[in-house]
């Protein structure tokens, strides 16, 4: 194509986009209007006038949407956080077995990583819920005095009170994500030449030292692409929280559209927090995956 | 017993202690292992098959495969499974008649719109209302509809993120960038509660069609990635070799282009179908019967209050199966797809 065709092209294709646009913006007003809505963020500073199960900072139901809203996006944030650090741990180990001598660990974690990745995260998350935790009858499940409590109000470590909707959230995140971070894992340390190996054996470095000061640290910068899309996905994953009562960003939104109908408001805030959200792990890998080519070097 | 050797029993515990400790310090943690799974195992059977109550699920097959379709018309979506099953068959085992193979991609599009017509009514047929589709049924229809718009919004998508046109470029970029850093459930919601806002007066789109929009706009950027990772697979050459025959750029895009790079992402394709079958259990949340909404009516049914466990194993299972079902078909397919084995 010559330049000014495609110049030419370009105005054409600006013109087509703001007019479907604006069509759609028409369509827009016009509902909203008919509904007697309207479009305005002013409702964000009014009460929210309802009640969170769980608030990281102090809250009451005279505080503002706004501050709820912010609450949800903590919320979140700590459920991303502690599961991503739960899945990587649990990960690591099982991609660790599965690429392992040990016939029959290969074969129990191949199996768990077939049944968790062809079974929907949602199912999971409920059966967490309601069969793992609503599901203990008598007051509790395992206590160890003081330490560890665990019923079907949640788990208390150490004097820390977590929710069960918390710890339903966090176990089913991480067993989901693991699953998937174990297979990461595993691509990483195939990646390596299996020439690496021979000559750390032939140079007669034990098998342990040879795999965490020869093939682990070649394998980091194969780790860093695939896990950082996995913890967007666990990001995204979270707000399945809804299906189980945990007070997310989304189950936040989702309450106040039932409060006050502004759909269009609270889809845009939730677009945004989880740009922030989003942006927010990508820089961090960046920041690890920068620090790991430095070592190399 | 007298004449047993005293010395027997000693010495068959030292040969059990050697065989444990021998090899290595590992083989005995591995055998404690072996034993918990063994009883986790066995645990587990004992309560399939004995101590839970599968009423739940065996008389409730016709609504986890249906939902509320009217029971005079069942046969339609039976049909539909049957017509899928047969080309499944048919693509993995069938014979190797070039005819055959050639045509087999129109029997699969064609798929969409017979379950589409068979489900609906009209022309001859019982006209069923949208609001009585579920269970498995409606699972698999917008799988296979979502999917079916997805693919080529993709390669569109694709295409067009690698197109020299800066302004095509840019926005297909922003929007595949955005709808990848969205949840699924807010594209859900925005499908139910948004559409209907940015409609005109009057213009109304029906509940299923709006999550199956919805899925597809979803769909459609991630396997636009995946395809434009098969793009870039394809060497230089190829596109060097085309023009020197005097091909122009539509037709390398359509004949060169394309299949090669469909054919590389297709593993890739088969996950994002394998994760859209899943997530349609999202819907569940937004009010629609698919396979998890109707569970959670049963579930709420005070005849079967409380038994989780039953009803959530079985619909793990279904998932599990047709996954790992798509998953095979997609490895056979691959097989039958990769040509110059020997590069």
């Amino acid at each position: 194509m010559s330049k000014n065709k495609k110049i030419f092209f370009q105005i054409l294709l600006v013109f087509a986009v703001l007019g479907f646009l604006g069509i759609l913006i028409n369509n827009l007003i016009i509902n909203l209007t008919r509904t007697g809505i309207g479009f305005n963020f002013n409702w964000l500073t009014k009460p929210a006038s309802f009640s969170l199960a769980e608030h990281p900072l102090p809250y009451s139901p005279s505080d503002s949407y706004a501050w709820a809203l912010f609450m949800g996006w903590m919320n979140s944030l700590k459920v991303i956080i502690s599961s991503l650090v739960l899945a990587t741990c649990f990960g690591t180990l099982i991609g660790f077995l599965r690429v392992g001598k040990n016939s029959f660990f290969r074969v129990i974690t191949a199996g768990y990583i077939t049944v968790i990745r062809q079974t929907p995260l949602l199912i999971q998350l409920m059966c967490w819920y309601f069969v793992g935790f609503l599901g203990i009858r008598n007051n509790s499940f395992l206590n160890i005095s003081n330490l560890l409590n665990i019923s079907n109000k949640g788990i208390e470590l150490f004097g820390l009170n977590l929710s069960s909707e918390f710890s339903a959230l966090l176990f089913g995140l991480s067993i989901f994500s693991s699953a998937f971070i174990a297979e990461v894992i595993r691509g990483g340390i195939q990646s390596v030449p299996i020439g690496q190996w021979e000559a750390f054996r032939s140079l007669g470095i034990s098998e342990k030292q040879g795999f965490i000061k020869i093939i682990i640290p070649q394998a980091l910068p194969a780790f860093i692409p695939g896990l950082t899309s996995q913890y967007l996905n666990l990001a995204k994953n979270s707000t399945l929280a809804i299906a189980i009562g945990y007070a997310d960003i989304y189950a936040i939104n989702d309450t106040i559209i039932n409060q006050t109908g502004r759909a269009v408001e609270c889809f845009i805030i939730l677009i945004f927090s989880f740009l922030i959200l989003n942006l927010l792990i990508t820089k961090v890998m960046g920041i690890i995956d920068k620090s790991i080519m430095k070592s190399r070097i | 017993m007298n004449n047993i050797n005293p010395n027997l029993n000693t010495n068959s515990f030292i040969k059990i202690k050697k065989f444990l400790l021998s090899k290595s310090k590992y083989n005995f943690c591995n055998f404690i292992f072996f034993v918990i799974s063994i009883s986790l195992i066995f645990n587990f059977l004992t309560w399939i098959f004995i101590n839970s109550n599968w009423k739940v699920v065996t008389s409730n097959l016709n609504l986890y495969a249906f939902g509320s379709f009217p029971p005079d018309q069942q046969w339609r979506p039976t049909l539909w499974f049957f017509s899928l099953l047969s080309i499944t068959f048919i693509t993995v085992y069938g014979p190797k008649w070039n005819w055959l193979r050639k045509n087999l991609i129109f029997g699969w599009i064609g798929t969409v719109p017979l379950g589409i017509y068979l489900l609906n009514g009209g022309l001859g047929l019982n006209p069923v209302m949208t609001r009585h589709w579920g269970g498995l049924t409606l699972t698999i229809l917008i799988t296979s509809c979502s999917i079916l718009f997805s693919l080529p919004i993709g390669i569109l998508l694709a295409l067009c993120r690698r197109s020299s046109i800066f302004l095509i470029q840019k926005l297909s970029s922003f929007y595949i960038d955005v709808m990848r850093a969205v949840p699924l459930i807010a594209v859900l919601f925005f499908g139910q509660l948004l559409i209907p806002l940015f409609l005109p007066v009057g213009l109304e789109i029906d509940r299923v069609w709006r999550a199956i929009i919805a899925f597809t706009f979803f769909v459609s950027a991630y396997i636009a990635e995946d395809i434009r990772g098969g793009l870039q697979s394809i060497s230089n050459n190829q596109i060097e070799a085309a023009k020197s025959l005097g091909l122009n750029k539509h037709q390398i895009n359509i004949f060169i282009l394309i299949p090669q790079a469909l054919r590389v992402a297709l593993p890739a394709i088969t996950n994002q179908l394998i994760g859209l079958f899943q997530n349609t259990s999202l819907m569940s949340i937004l009010g629609l019967m698919e396979l998890l909404g109707v569970s959670r009516s049963i579930l709420a049914n005070p005849e079967f209050i409380g038994q989780y466990i039953e009803v959530y194993i079985w619909l793990a299972s279904v998932y599990w199966l047709f996954c790992t079902i798509m998953a095979f078909v997609s490895k056979k397919l691959e097989q039958k797809l990769t040509i110059n084995k020997g590069y």
